[in-house]
C-alpha cells in the first residue's frame, strides 16, 4: 500500500513538473530572443531558409475522426509538394525546395486536434498563434469549429483559409483574414436545381417533387434553409416542390423511422446533408425498404468521401451531390492525378476525395500568399490572398480566387453520380465523364 | 464562524497572483477553464457531494446560463452582466420546477432523470429558432470593455472574473458546508429515512441545494459564453460537461470544498497538455494517455486526491487543528 | 405504414435491450455504472469483423467467439480495474470506467484507423422477409431472435444455477452472501464477464448492419442507462421489456412528432413511467 501511495504521489508531482515545466518555458520564451524587436517592426519575414509555420486544426479524433485524418493526409501532401522537389508536378511552388521568395524556406504544418469541440477550436487558433507563431491557419472542417477559430485568427490578424467548411454564414461575418475555397451550401443548392432541369430535359425523370432530409445540426439545418431560399426565390417557377423535410438528431442510431417518413411522402428527389455514417446506413435502408427516388443530390459531406463506394459498392450507384473531384477525372487532370498518387501513399490506398482537395489547396493558397507576399506578415499575405489569383490545375476550374467576402468564386464544385462504384463527373456537360442515370433504376432491377 | 477561512484566503491570494506570475497566453486559458471548471465542480458539490443526490444533468443549468445571456447580448444588446444574473435566475427556477418530480426518485433512479432532463433541454434548444438553434450564436465582437465582458487583447481580466466568481462560490460552499442547512443536507446524504425521522423536510431541503447549485452553474455558464464568444447546444449542453464536473470532483474529493479546485487543477491541465503534446498526431495517442491517467488516479486513491492531501498534511502537523478536513 | 414502424421499433428494441441486459448485471448486482460498457460493445463489433475480414468466419458464426472475448475482457476489467476503486464511492467507479472507455476509443482509434466499417456479404446480408407490406430485414430478425435467445439464456442462468443464484444472493446483500461462504470477489467478476458476453453477443450481431467505428458503442451508452434505469437496476426482465418499449417511443413517436425529437421524447418516456413507479417497471 504504501509503495503504491508513493508510486502515486512521483505519479502527481510528474504531472505537476510537466504542467510547470511547460508553462514556465513558454513564459520565457517570448521574453528572450523574439522580444528583442517589438513584433511590429520586426523585419519582413524569417531569416532565410527558415522554416515558415502553417497551423492545421482538424478533428483528429471524435466522431469526425475519419475524416480528419484524411483531410491531414490531403495537408501532408500539399506540404511535401511545396517542400520538396517535384518538377513533374505542374503547381506553384512544386519544382522548387520551399518557397523560393524566403530562400527556399520550408513549410512547416503545425496540426492540432480540435476534437469538434468550438471551445478547443479557439483554444488552438491561439495557442498555434501564439506560441507556435504560425504565419497562418487552414482547417478546421467543421463549420462550428471554424467560426470561433477564426474569430481568434482575426484578433491577430493572421490569415485564415478555410478549405472545406461549408456553411455559408462563415463568409457573411465580415471578418477580413477569412477565406474559404469549398462552394458554400448556398451555391451548391443552386448547381443542384440547375443539374435537376438539366435531367428534367435530357432524361424523362419529370422530377419535380423534392424531400429534404438533413442531419439536425450546423450544416445539415444551414443546407435545408438553402434548398427553402432557392425554391423561393427562383426555382418554384421551374415546377419544384418540397413535399418532406426530415430531420434527423446527431448520434443517430437507425435510421428506419426516417426511411418510413421519407417513403410515406415519396418525392422525385432527395437532398441530402449527411455524414458519411449516416448516409450509408441510409442507403442501407432504401434498398431494405425499396425506395427509390428519380434521383438523389447530396451535399458535400458524407457521400463524397470514398468510403461510400467502398462500403456500398453497387448498392450506391446513382447517387449523386456536388463534389470538388472526381478520380475519373484524373485521368484528363494530370495534376490531379499526380496529387492523388502522393494520397494514396499515405492513405493506404484510397482515392482523394472533395473536401481533402480543398484542404490541400487551402495548404498551397497560403504557401502561395506567403511566397508571393515574401513575408510572414499577416497583413501582408491577407493583401495577396484577397487580390492575387491562384493556380489550381487540380480542379476543374483551374483557379481559386476570393471576392470580397472572402469566398472562392471560382465553385470548385460539380456534380459527381456514382456509376458502378466509381465517382463519375455528370455535370456541367463540358467536364462529363459519363452521362447522368436518370431515374434511378428500382432497387429489383438492379439485380 | 467562519472556519478554513485563513486557508481559502491564502488559496485565493495564490491563484490571484499566478497569472502574474506566469504570463504565458496558454497557461492564462488553462486558469480561466481551471476556475470556471472548478466552480461548476464547486455547485455540483452542493447538491451531490452534501446532499448526496447524484446530478449527471449539470450541463443544463451551465447551458442556459449561457444561453441567458448571449442571447440577450445577441438580441438586444444587453450587458453580459445582466444576462449572467438573469441567467442564473432562470436556471435557478428551471432547478424548482424539475425538483419536486425528481426528487422522490433515489440514487441512480434520480441520476438518469437529471441526465434526461438535461437531454431534453440541449434537444429543445436545437430546435429553436430564436436561439438560432443547432446553428449556434457568434457573439458580436467589441472592443475590449468591462460592460460587454470581452478582452481581446489579455485574458487577465478573465481571470478576475473567473476567480472572484470561484472565490465568492467557496466561500458560500464553505459557509452552507458549516451551517445548518449543511448539517441537514449531509443528514439526508448518510440516511433519507432518518433524515426524515429527526424531522428534516428532506425535499426542501434537497431543492433549496439544487436552486442554489443551479444558480452559480449557471454564472459559470455566462462567463464561459462570454469567453469562447461562440456557443451552440452542442457543445454547451453536451453529456460531456455534466461528466466532466463529476469526474473532476470525484477526482479531487466529493464533498469537500476544496476537492472541485483540486480535480480541475489536474483535470483541466493534464487534458490540455496531453493534447498540446501529442493531439496533431491524429491517431488519439493524447486521450489515451489521460483516459489511462485517470484509471490510474481512479485505482490508487479512489477516495480522491484531497485523501492523500489529508494525509500528508496530518504528517506535516501532528500537532494544532488541521486546516483541511475530510468529510467523505 | 404503422405495422411497418411498430416492427421496426420492436426490432431496435430487442437490440437495446440485449445491451441493457448487460448493463444492468453489473449496474444492479455491483452497482457500478460502467461508462464503458459501449465500448465493450463497440470491441464486439470489432472482434466479428475481424473474424470475418481475415478468417471469413461469417458474423452469425462468430457470436461465441465475441462472446468469449468480451467475456474475458469483462474479468479483466474487473481484476485490473474495478476492483481497485471498489473501496470508493460508486463515483469512483464511474472515474475509472470514464477513463477506461477514452482509452478504448482512441486506441482502436490508434490501431484500426477512425473509418467506418461493414461487413459486406455474412450470410444475412440483404434478406427478408416479407409479410403482406409490411417488409423486415433478416439481419434485424436475426438480432432480435439472438437477443432473445441471449436474454433467456441470462435469466435461466441466474435463477437455475448456482452461480446465478449466488449472484442474486450477493446483490441483494454483499456482506451477508459473503458471510454465507460465497466468494463474492469470484461473484462480481463472473458478473462483470457475463455482461461482457452480453454486449459481445449483442456487438456480433450488429455488425452486420451497423457501422463499425471508434465512436459506435457510444451511441447505444446513454440509451443503455435510460433502459436500465426505465426497467429498474439490476432487473433483467426489466431491462427486456424497458428496450421495447424505448425503441416503440422512437420509431413510433419520432415519425409522428419528427425524427430529430426522437431521442428526446425517449427521454420523456423515462421522466414519465419514472413518476408512477419510482423504481422502475419491475423495481422493488
Amino acid at each position: 500500500m504504501k509503495s503504491k501511495l508513493a508510486l502515486f504521489l512521483v505519479l502527481i508531482m510528474l504531472i505537476s513538473t510537466m504542467a510547470t515545466g511547460c508553462t514556465s518555458s513558454q513564459t520565457q520564451a517570448p521574453a528572450e530572443p523574439p522580444k528583442t524587436e517589438d513584433p511590429a517592426n520586426e523585419p519582413e519575414g524569417p531569416a532565410a531558409g527558415e522554416p515558415v509555420k502553417v497551423g492545421a486544426i482538424l478533428p483528429l479524433s471524435g466522431s469526425a475522426a475519419a475524416t480528419g485524418v484524411k483531410l491531414k493526409y490531403a495537408i501532408e501532401v500539399a506540404q511535401e509538394i511545396i517542400n520538396g522537389e517535384h518538377p513533374d508536378i505542374a503547381l506553384p511552388l512544386a519544382e522548387t525546395m520551399g518557397l523560393p521568395n524566403l530562400g527556399n524556406a520550408p513549410i512547416q504544418v503545425v496540426f492540432s486536434d480540435h476534437q469538434g469541440n468550438p471551445e478547443i477550436a479557439k483554444t488552438e487558433a491561439e495557442r498555434l498563434i501564439q506560441n507556435e507563431k504560425v504565419a497562418a491557419l487552414v482547417g478546421a472542417y467543421q463549420s462550428s469549429a471554424t467560426k470561433p477559430a477564426s474569430q481568434s485568427a482575426e484578433r491577430f490578424k493572421v490569415p485564415f483559409v478555410a478549405g472545406s467548411s461549408s456553411s455559408a454564414a462563415l463568409t457573411e461575418r465580415g471578418l477580413n483574414y477569412f477565406t474559404r475555397i469549398a462552394p458554400n451550401d448556398d451555391m451548391e443548392t443552386e448547381v443542384f436545381f440547375e443539374y435537376l432541369k438539366y435531367l428534367n430535359e435530357e432524361t424523362n425523370a419529370d422530377i419535380k417533387t423534392i424531400g429534404v432530409v438533413f442531419i439536425d445540426n450546423e450544416y445539415g439545418v444551414h443546407a435545408a434553409e438553402m434548398v427553402d431560399k432557392w425554391l423561393e426565390e427562383k426555382y418554384a417557377a421551374d415546377g419544384f416542390e418540397k413535399v418532406v423535410a426530415v430531420k434527423y438528431p446527431t448520434d443517430v442510431t437507425s435510421v428506419d423511422t426516417e426511411v418510413q417518413q421519407i417513403k410515406a411522402a415519396n418525392p422525385d428527389v432527395l437532398f441530402h446533408a449527411s455524414y458519411i455514417g449516416d448516409i450509408t446506413q441510409f442507403v442501407k435502408k432504401y434498398k431494405e425498404f425499396e425506395f427509390s427516388p428519380k434521383a438523389v443530390v447530396n451535399y458535400c459531406g458524407g457521400f463524397q468521401d470514398t468510403q461510400f463506394v467502398v462500403n456500398l459498392d453497387k448498392d450506391g450507384d446513382f447517387f449523386s451531390g456536388g463534389a470538388a473531384c472526381a478520380p475519373t477525372l484524373f485521368s484528363t487532370m494530370e495534376v490531379a492525378d499526380k496529387i492523388n498518387e502522393l494520397f494514396k501513399v499515405k492513405s493506404g490506398g484510397e482515392n482523394i476525395d472533395g473536401p481533402a482537395l480543398e484542404e490541400f489547396a487551402s495548404l498551397m493558397v497560403v504557401a502561395d500568399a506567403i511566397n508571393q507576399a515574401k513575408s510572414t506578415n499577416g497583413d501582408a499575405i491577407m493583401e495577396v490572398i484577397r487580390t492575387a489569383k491562384f493556380d489550381a490545375p487540380y480542379f476543374s476550374t483551374g483557379a481559386i480566387q476570393f471576392d470580397e467576402k472572402g469566398q472562392n468564386f471560382y465553385s470548385a464544385s460539380f456534380i459527381v453520380q456514382t456509376q458502378g462504384a466509381e465517382y463519375e463527373a455528370v455535370f456541367p456537360v463540358e467536364i462529363q465523364t459519363a452521362k447522368p442515370i436518370a431515374p434511378f433504376p428500382t432497387w429489383t432491377e438492379r439485380k | 464562524m467562519v472556519k478554513n477561512k485563513k486557508t481559502l484566503i491564502i488559496i485565493i491570494a495564490v491563484l490571484a497572483a499566478l497569472p502574474l506570475i506566469f504570463k504565458s497566453d496558454s497557461f492564462h486559458n488553462i486558469m480561466v477553464l481551471l476556475l470556471i471548471y472548478a466552480t461548476l465542480g464547486e455547485a455540483w458539490n452542493i447538491i451531490t457531494g452534501f446532499a448526496g443526490q447524484i446530478s449527471f444533468g449539470h450541463a443544463a443549468f451551465f447551458g442556459i446560463g449561457a444561453y441567458t445571456s448571449s442571447v440577450l447580448f445577441y438580441r438586444f444588446d444587453i450587458s453580459p452582466w445582466v444576462g449572467m444574473v438573469l441567467g442564473g435566475i432562470f436556471a435557478a427556477m428551471v432547478a424548482l420546477i424539475i425538483s419536486y418530480p425528481t426528487f422522490r426518485l433515489k440514487g441512480s433512479y434520480f441520476a438518469i432523470a437529471t441526465l434526461a432532463v438535461a437531454e431534453i433541454i440541449k434537444q429543445l434548444f436545437v430546435s429553436w429558432k430564436f436561439v438560432e438553434g443547432a446553428t449556434g450564436i457568434s457573439l458580436p465582437i467589441v472592443d475590449d470593455s468591462w460592460l460587454c465582458m470581452e478582452f481581446h487583447t489579455t485574458k487577465l481580466p478573465y481571470i478576475y472574473i473567473a476567480l472572484g466568481l470561484f472565490a465568492i462560490v467557496i466561500f458560500v460552499c464553505n459557509y452552507i458546508e458549516n451551517s445548518k442547512t449543511g448539517f441537514y443536507l449531509k443528514a439526508i446524504r448518510e440516511s433519507h429515512e432518518v433524515a426524515e425521522s429527526i424531522g428534516i423536510n428532506t425535499t426542501n431541503y434537497k431543492t433549496l441545494a439544487m436552486v442554489i447549485s443551479a444558480f452559480i452553474s449557471a454564472f459559470a455558464g455566462s462567463l464561459y459564453a462570454q469567453y469562447v464568444l461562440y456557443i451552440d447546444p452542442f457543445m454547451i449542453f453536451t453529456l460531456d460537461i455534466s461528466i466532466k464536473i463529476v469526474l473532476l470532483t470525484v477526482l479531487g474529493g466529493i464533498g469537500n470544498i476544496y476537492g472541485p479546485l483540486i480535480g480541475a487543477s489536474i483535470l483541466i491541465p493534464l487534458s490540455e497538455i496531453t493534447r498540446v503534446q501529442l493531439g496533431g498526431t491524429g491517431r488519439g495517442i493524447d486521450l489515451m494517455i489521460f483516459g489511462l491517467l485517470v484509471i490510474l488516479v481512479a485505482c490508487y486513491q479512489p477516495k480522491g486526491i484531497i485523501g492523500l492531501v489529508n494525509k500528508v498534511a496530518k504528517k506535516f502537523k501532528k500537532e494544532g487543528e488541521g486546516n483541511v478536513e475530510a468529510n467523505s | 405504414m404503422l405495422g411497418q414502424i411498430i416492427s421496426n421499433g420492436l426490432l431496435m428494441g430487442f437490440i437495446y435491450s440485449l445491451v441493457a441486459v448487460g448493463l444492468t448485471l453489473t449496474w444492479g448486482v455491483m452497482d457500478i455504472t460502467n461508462f464503458a460498457h459501449g465500448e465493450m460493445l463497440m470491441l464486439g463489433m470489432y472482434s466479428a469483423f475481424w473474424m470475418f475480414q481475415l478468417y471469413s468466419i461469417d458474423p452469425l458464426l462468430s457470436i461465441p467467439i465475441s462472446a468469449a472475448v468480451i467475456f474475458v475482457l469483462g474479468i479483466l476489467i474487473y481484476k485490473l480495474i474495478i476492483k481497485k476503486v471498489l473501496g470508493g464511492t460508486g463515483l469512483t467507479a464511474l472515474l475509472a470506467t470514464f477513463g477506461l472507455s477514452m482509452f478504448l476509443k482512441n486506441l482502436v482509434q490508434y490501431l484500426w484507423t477512425p473509418n467506418y466499417r461493414y461487413i459486406n456479404g455474412a450470410i444475412v446480408t440483404d434478406n427478408k422477409i416479407v409479410i403482406g407490406n409490411i417488409i423486415l430485414g433478416m439481419p434485424q430478425v436475426v438480432a432480435a431472435i439472438g437477443s432473445i435467445a441471449m436474454t433467456l439464456i441470462v435469466i435461466y442462468f441466474m435463477n437455475k444455477t448456482k452461480t446465478g443464484k449466488a449472484i442474486q444472493a450477493t446483490a441483494l446483500n454483499r456482506d451477508t452472501a459473503s458471510l454465507m461462504g460465497i466468494d463474492t470477489g469470484k461473484i462480481y467478476a463472473i458478473t462483470f464477464g457475463l455482461s461482457g458476453a452480453c454486449v459481445g453477443v449483442a456487438g456480433a450481431l450488429m455488425s452486420s448492419f451497423f457501422p463499425i467505428y471508434p465512436q459506435s458503442g457510444a451511441l447505444y451508452s446513454i440509451l443503455a442507462f435510460v433502459i436500465v434505469a426505465l426497467g429498474g437496476f439490476g432487473n433483467i426482465k426489466g431491462a427486456l421489456f424497458a428496450g421495447l418499449i424505448i425503441g416503440l417511443t422512437e420509431a413510433v413517436g419520432g415519425y409522428f412528432l419528427g425524427t430529430q425529437f426522437k431521442y428526446a421524447l425517449v427521454f420523456l418516456i423515462y421522466l414519465i413511467v419514472i413518476q408512477v413507479r419510482p423504481k422502475g417497471l419491475f423495481g422493488w
